[in-house]
């Protein structure tokens, strides 16, 4: 489960991220919408302890992850918006050699084809080195780490930005499957559609706070773009 | 489980899983390297330079060997070919002491070129060592030679810092690191998989340069002048003093380039300092340290000895000393005319001009030596920061081509000297007789002074003076290791 609690980042005395709380339990996918600048990234950040909260908490299963980085990102996986490998490595190498740095355990071969299978990748393509990849197959790889970290919660970055609404499709289908694995989600994205396809809840952030909160159940597609849109505006406007 | 149970598990996987993670970095590295094509060029230029800087030395020292004895027989048949004469004629008449080279100074050829290779032994005089090879080499040796010295002391520092400079700030450009840190991966753990790299593929590289090596040493070492076990004992501290030189370099390279915003920074300040600690510093440490603790010209040299020369009365018989010395011999025989003693006076009254000159030439070879010892260790001073200071005079040190192993051979051919001068003294004591110039030594006299033979000090004498560049080599090392640490502790993935 990840959980904010009153997670505040102050860069030169403007908040980033003011007082955010928010708790994703196991089996959940939170989408965090909103325009550039409203905190989305610095929530992933924190969370990742990438950066130091100025107040607050981020805990992930509890762990708070300023006090205890190392455990916190022990027991999350997070996909950026373009998952950065090794050129020189083919897919199943920066499998084997990301899953071996993040559990200590060495995989076999075969265990390591069967996840980036699971996770959509071809096997031929999961032989060639990574300097060729498009950018879906590597998002692929970045689930097929994610797996073999056996992560209690998702942090993704914008992942479908770029992606053609084939690979998008794919990837929605991909992140659903980790849901049902009991995975606390929280993906970052400008996507609206995306976000109510695979959300289970939207969140709309607006200067560094949680404007608003939709269970994807009670609202369609239309009545989030609207949401999004005043929101945006009233930001703006302010 | 619960949050402690959680960060417990976490925060300290088993020994082992440490292990495996820090070698998967490592090999990973490996595979990167070996798989860019740039940098298996660059190793094999290198590989090629240091062979041919084997082959080359091995050549040099075997022409050299080879030389020295075909002239050191030469000059033995001479020596023993004399007719008779004045034992004291053939004392003046004089002969060489060669200098052997260890088979190491093919790595090392220190300061061979400059220094000579002979020395003339003769009566009442102790001769500088001569015939410096520089001198017959024209402009081409004022450029410097290939020597394994010069590509493990200057290129293979380039080669670790083209190994190690985007260690960090590569996979911060191209975004993994934050991959990599996302992961739960200990920054450390990072930190020793790509030292066991660079190491790795440093170890890699080096083997076979330190096999030839030892081969060239079974080829070339000569048991009459060192033992193989001690050319060894000295390669072995040489591999440590170079391992940590470039170790030392290494943690640098990691530890600019954990610091670095950009691989293009980290490079710059790699190749700034390679350039300042190869090639600026020790040229002016070298000036500062001749102009604060000069040398004497040879000039003044000569001229200082002339003047304490004077206190010694030679072949001059009116001297003072002289006087003084013959009337204490005769006080000490008991008899007032020289002509009276029952030994010959010509020959104590050379074997005491010898000895008044062996204390003059003690006092001056003796402090030439020591303002050299001392512009070396000020000039080792900064090695601790710039190792190039602290690694130089050690590899000639153990290679046996510094100064001071120059001395030692200066100094034992110079007790040669002596002890030829006292067997002919000596000779000429027992049977000459005053005012009789008729006596002449023959063959036997010839025959019975040894031939001049050197055997290089053993590798304790060596480290006796070079503990201190050891030493700051190993705070080198450590200092930059340290860095290192401290460097990847604070590692962000932006």
């Amino acid at each position: 489960m990840l959980e904010a609690r009153a997670l505040t980042k102050i860069y030169q005395g403007a908040p980033a991220l003011d007082k955010l709380d928010l708790q994703v339990p196991g089996g959940e996918v939170f989408c965090l919408l909103g325009p550039n600048g409203a905190g989305k990234t610095t929530t992933v950040n924190l969370f990742l302890n990438f950066i130091t909260p100025t107040s607050g908490q981020a805990l992930v299963c509890g762990v708070d992850a300023a006090a205890a980085p190392l455990a916190a990102r022990h027991l999350l996986a997070y996909i950026p918006e373009t998952v950065m490998l090794y050129g020189n490595l083919t897919g199943v190498e920066n499998l084997e050699y990301f899953s071996t740095l993040s559990t200590g355990r060495r995989r076999g071969r075969q265990e390591l084809m069967a996840l980036l299978r699971e996770a959509g990748l071809q096997e031929e393509a999961a032989n060639r080195r990574v300097a060729g990849y498009s950018k879906g197959m590597r998002q692929k790889v970045g689930i097929a780490i994610a797996l073999a970290k056996d992560a209690k919660a998702l942090l993704l970055d914008e992942p479908t930005s770029g992606l053609d609404p084939l690979a998008a499709n794919e990837f929605a289908r991909l992140i659903e499957d980790l849901r049902r694995r009991n995975m606390a989600v929280l993906m970052v994205t400008h996507d609206l559609f995306l976000a109510k396809q695979c959300g289970t809840r939207v969140g709309i952030m607006q200067r560094g706070r949680l404007a608003a909160v939709f269970n994807t159940d009670d609202t369609d597609h239309l009545g989030l773009e609207r949401a999004y849109l005043d929101i945006s505006r009233q930001a703006v406007a302010a | 489980m619960s949050a402690v149970d959680v960060i417990t598990a976490a925060e300290a996987p088993l020994p082992s899983g440490r292990w495996r993670i820090i070698r998967t970095v490592a090999v990973k590295e490996w595979l990167d390297i070996y798989r860019d094509a740039r940098f298996r060029w660059l190793a094999a230029l290198t590989l090629l330079l240091m062979a041919c800087a084997i082959v080359f030395g091995v050549q040099q020292v075997q022409r050299i060997d080879r030389d020295r004895a075909a002239a050191a027989q030469e000059d033995r048949q001479v020596w023993t070919s004399q007719s008779a004469k004045d034992p004291h004629a053939a004392a003046h008449f004089g002969q060489y002491a060669f200098k052997p080279q260890s088979p190491l100074a093919l790595a090392d050829p220190g300061v061979n070129a400059y220094v000579g290779t002979a020395v003339w032994l003769e009566a009442h005089k102790q001769n500088e060592v001569q015939f410096r090879p520089a001198r017959d080499s024209g402009v081409s040796a004022r450029l410097g030679n290939l020597s394994l010295a010069f590509v493990l002391q200057t290129v293979m520092p380039l080669l670790v810092i083209l190994l190690g400079f985007a260690a960090f700030s590569g996979e911060r450009e191209r975004g993994t690191l934050r991959q990599l840190l996302s992961l739960g991966a200990r920054p450390l753990d990072l930190l020793a998989g790509k030292a066991l790299a660079v190491t790795g593929v440093l170890a890699i590289l080096l083997l076979p340069v330190l096999i030839g090596v030892v081969i060239a040493c079974l080829l070339l070492v000569d048991d009459t002048q060192l033992s193989l076990s001690d050319q060894l004992a000295r390669l072995g501290w040489l591999t440590l003093g170079y391992a940590l030189y470039l170790g030392g370099i290494a943690a640098l390279a990691l530890a600019v380039s954990a610091f670095s915003k950009s691989s293009r920074a980290a490079l710059v300040g790699l190749l700034a300092f390679w350039l300042i600690n190869c090639f600026l510093v020790p040229r002016l440490m070298t000036d500062l340290v001749r102009t604060a603790l000069p040398l004497p010209t040879a000039l003044e040299f000569r001229e200082a000895i002339a003047e304490d020369k004077k206190k010694d009365f030679g072949h001059d018989e009116t001297h003072p000393a002289f006087i003084a010395f013959r009337e204490q011999v005769l006080r000490d025989y008991g008899v007032n005319r020289v002509e009276d003693l029952p030994v010959n006076f010509r020959g104590l009254s050379l074997r005491k001009s010898d000895e008044i000159g062996y204390g003059i030439y003690d006092k001056h070879f003796g402090g030439l030596q020591d303002d050299y010892a001392r512009q070396d260790r000020w000039r080792a001073v900064p090695g601790f920061l710039l190792p190039f200071l602290a690694i130089q005079p050690y590899s000639m040190g153990l290679a046996g081509s510094d100064t001071r192993g120059h001395y030692h051979f200066a100094t034992t051919a110079e007790q040669h000297r002596r002890l030829v001068q006292t067997m002919i003294s000596e000779d000429l004591i027992r049977n000459g007789r005053y005012g009789d110039s008729s006596y002449v030594a023959g063959p036997e006299l010839w025959e019975r002074i040894p031939a001049f033979s050197y055997r290089s000090p053993e590798a304790g004498w060596v480290l006796s003076a070079q503990a201190r560049n050891l030493f700051t080599l190993a705070i080198w090392c450590a200092a930059a290791s340290l860095l290192a640490v401290f460097a990847v502790r604070r590692l962000r993935p932006v």
